[in-house]
């Protein structure tokens, strides 16, 4: 068993309020990633649920049970730490069979754990040497094996990839899903690397400024963010924010106005949207060449091309963000020349003035909507 | 293969040559009187006071390294005791250090940093002051003429600058360390004890070498005001007995001089080995 349950977790730095009251469920064996920019918590979050930062109000439940005043080792848990914090001095070895030791283990049951660990991990030919002479992939599957021995009902990871470069990342991502699947164990992952957790998580948990913004699968969060922040924050390059004015609202959605032309959302609203300013959102991906719904000329300053993508960056009329395109790889367009682009209704966000969501009313055939169920948030 | 930094040349010749000077003048400096202690050590006591001073001796020999040991017959006695109290005096300061220079370095509580202030304060107060009321305290408790009256004030004057040295070691051990042992279900006394230690021996070595250096030059004072039976006397106390009443025997005084710090070298010798720097790589990433 690994449930976690945090009721109206909270934390104080004197008086300044690092979380405000988090409320999550863990289910047994899921891999729930906490996401959000520098400073929002969430690492604060999870040591706090490893019993390193104490917890000011609220409840943090493991098995139903309150572990508040537990110390780690009594709550079930195990944590990998950014920064390995392997034992410089011990062998792979013993840095692996350091808590099988604490508790005293006998010897010939450690030795099998041990080696069970470095199997999984593919470290068995290293178990003789010292850290210093492993590369950083290698430590942080070192100190992945002092967390699997213990068994832990609950894995913690604290952005344990951040330090590896992109391709190491990149492997160590799919050992990492493997891993989860083959001890089906709960596990609990903070990044601020979007990418891990769109690629990781049963369940994301986007945090901001102490606060949970929205909790969901991956997709559900690229499809149907909750609210600016979120959809800020979860796809790259950003999504391109525009300011439109709603002019009515009605069966097919909501009808807004952009530059004198007007277009259709089809999102849920209300009747007291009308005539209030809103921001209508759209993934630089979503934006093609030539006319759409919603169609406009605009002057690239800068394009990079990826090889499978063209990304131009352009700033409109009047708004000082950059608006940025991605286009296909082959897209004939220079920069400082004008290029007509055009955005389709359906792709469209729409946010209202305190920037919460209008529910999308799209159909999402291009989406599995049995993955966007997996997280009922 | 010219790829080497431009640090390499970072100083013109002219510049490297008063580098050089400099430290050959302050090596002079610090080397020359030991240097003409050991020549005197080798020469005959005649030719000491010969005018024109030479400064190499004619005819040397080490005749003075055999006669030492007859002109003051206990002087192996002031070799030890120097040593045993040495000893003692550093096993005791790392015993009581390594723990407190630990809690200081990791434990938030009330009133650390005036405590650590304290114990500078403390380093502050010349050796001479407490003299006296040193003397008081050891008549009081019946320690005169025992190694307790040597041993004691030294263990306090060095513990300040003991714990200072390795408070600021330790925090240079990441503390993800202990976090990490604390989640594995470790104590504070199994971490110190199987992590902590072990990463900072490079640290504890330079505060037993300190200490032990600072405890063999130190004993002089407390040795001659706490102490006056032979038995118990270290050797700058034993150094002492070369002077007559008419003359000082000063080739025999050196070559004493020469043997008495012989045993201490040896052990900064052997402790040595343990400062290797670097220990903790591949802990974290920094």
């Amino acid at each position: 068993m690994g449930q976690l349950n945090l009721k109206k977790v909270q934390k104080y730095y004197g008086t300044f309020e690092v979380l405000k009251g988090i409320e999550l469920e863990v289910r047994n064996g899921e891999f729930v990633v906490f996401v959000g920019p520098s400073g929002c918590g969430k690492s604060t979050l999870l040591r706090m649920i490893a019993g390193l930062d104490e917890t000011s109000s609220g409840d943090i439940m493991i098995d139903g049970k309150r572990v508040n005043d537990l110390p780690p080792v009594k709550r079930g848990i195990a944590m990998v730490f950014q920064s390995y914090a392997l034992y410089p001095h011990m062998s792979v070895f013993e840095n692996i069979a350091f808590p099988l030791r604490v508790e005293k283990m006998a010897e010939e049951k450690l030795k099998a754990k041990v080696e069970n660990a470095a199997r999984i991990l593919h470290l068995e030919q290293r178990l003789q040497q010292k850290p210093g002479l492993l590369s950083g992939g290698q430590r942080q599957r070192v100190a992945i094996g002092r967390a699997i021995v213990r068994e832990p009902k609950i894995f913690l990871f604290d952005e344990p990839l951040s330090n590896l470069d992109a391709a190491l990342r990149a492997d160590m991502r799919i050992e990492l899903a493997k891993l989860h699947k083959q001890l089906k164990a709960t596990m609990i992952y903070v990044t601020h690397d979007q990418v891990e957790a769109m690629t990781m998580a049963d369940r994301i948990v986007v945090l901001n400024a102490g606060e949970i913004s929205q909790i969901g699968a991956p997709l559900e969060l690229y499809h149907k963010p909750a609210n600016m922040f979120v959809a800020g924050f979860i796809g790259n390059p950003r999504m391109n924010m525009l300011p439109v004015l709603c002019k009515a609202v009605g069966a097919g959605g909501v009808e807004v106005e952009y530059k004198g032309q007007f277009v259709t959302i089809p999102v849920g609203g209300r009747p007291d949207l009308v005539g209030q300013p809103l921001t209508l959102g759209v993934r630089p991906e979503h934006i093609h060449i030539g006319q759409s719904d919603l169609s406009m000329t605009v002057v690239p300053s800068v394009i990079e091309r990826l090889g499978a993508h063209t990304v131009a960056y352009a700033s409109l009329d009047g708004e000082s963000e950059n608006f940025c395109a991605m286009l296909p790889g082959s897209a004939a367009i220079r920069a400082d020349e004008t290029v007509p682009i055009g955005i389709a209704a359906t792709d469209c966000h729409l946010f209202d003035a305190s920037g919460i969501a209008l529910e999308r009313r799209v159909e999402l055939t291009d989406i599995d909507m049995g993955l966007l169920k997996i997280g009922g948030a | 293969m010219s790829t080497q930094p431009a640090m390499i040349n970072r100083y013109r010749w002219y510049e490297l040559i008063g580098i050089y000077a400099g430290i050959l003048a302050f090596l002079t400096f610090i080397l020359a009187p030991f240097v003409e202690g050991f020549l005197v050590s080798l020469k005959p006591l005649s030719q000491l006071f010969s005018s024109p001073y030479r400064f190499i001796p004619q005819n040397g020999s080490f005749e003075a390294y055999r006669t030492m040991w007859v002109s003051v017959p206990g002087f192996a006695r002031y070799i030890f005791n120097s040593f045993f109290i040495s000893t003692i005096v550093t096993t005791v300061v790392l015993i009581l250090v390594v723990p407190a220079a630990y809690a200081f370095a990791r434990f938030k509580f009330k009133g650390s940093g005036q405590l650590l202030g304290a114990f500078l304060a403390v380093n502050m107060f010349s050796g001479a002051v407490l003299l006296i009321p040193l003397f008081r305290l050891m008549r009081t408790f019946g320690v005169l003429n025992t190694y307790f009256a040597i041993i004691v004030p030294g263990v306090a004057f060095l513990i300040p600058s003991a714990i200072w040295l390795l408070r600021t070691y330790m925090m240079r051990i990441p503390r993800e360390l202990d976090e990490a042992a604390f989640v594995d279900g470790a104590s504070h006394f199994y971490t110190l004890r199987r992590v902590i230690l072990p990463i900072a021996m490079p640290g504890i070595t330079v505060v037993a070498i300190t200490t032990f250096i600072g405890s063999y030059a130190q004993q002089f004072i407390y040795a001659l005001t706490f102490n006056s039976k032979t038995e118990y006397a270290p050797l700058p106390v034993g150094l002492f007995a070369y002077f007559g009443r008419q003359e000082v025997i000063w080739n025999e005084l050196m070559a004493a001089s020469f043997v008495g710090i012989a045993p201490a070298m040896i052990v900064i010798f052997f402790l040595q080995r343990y400062l290797v720097s670097g220990l903790t790589a591949g802990a974290v990433k920094q």
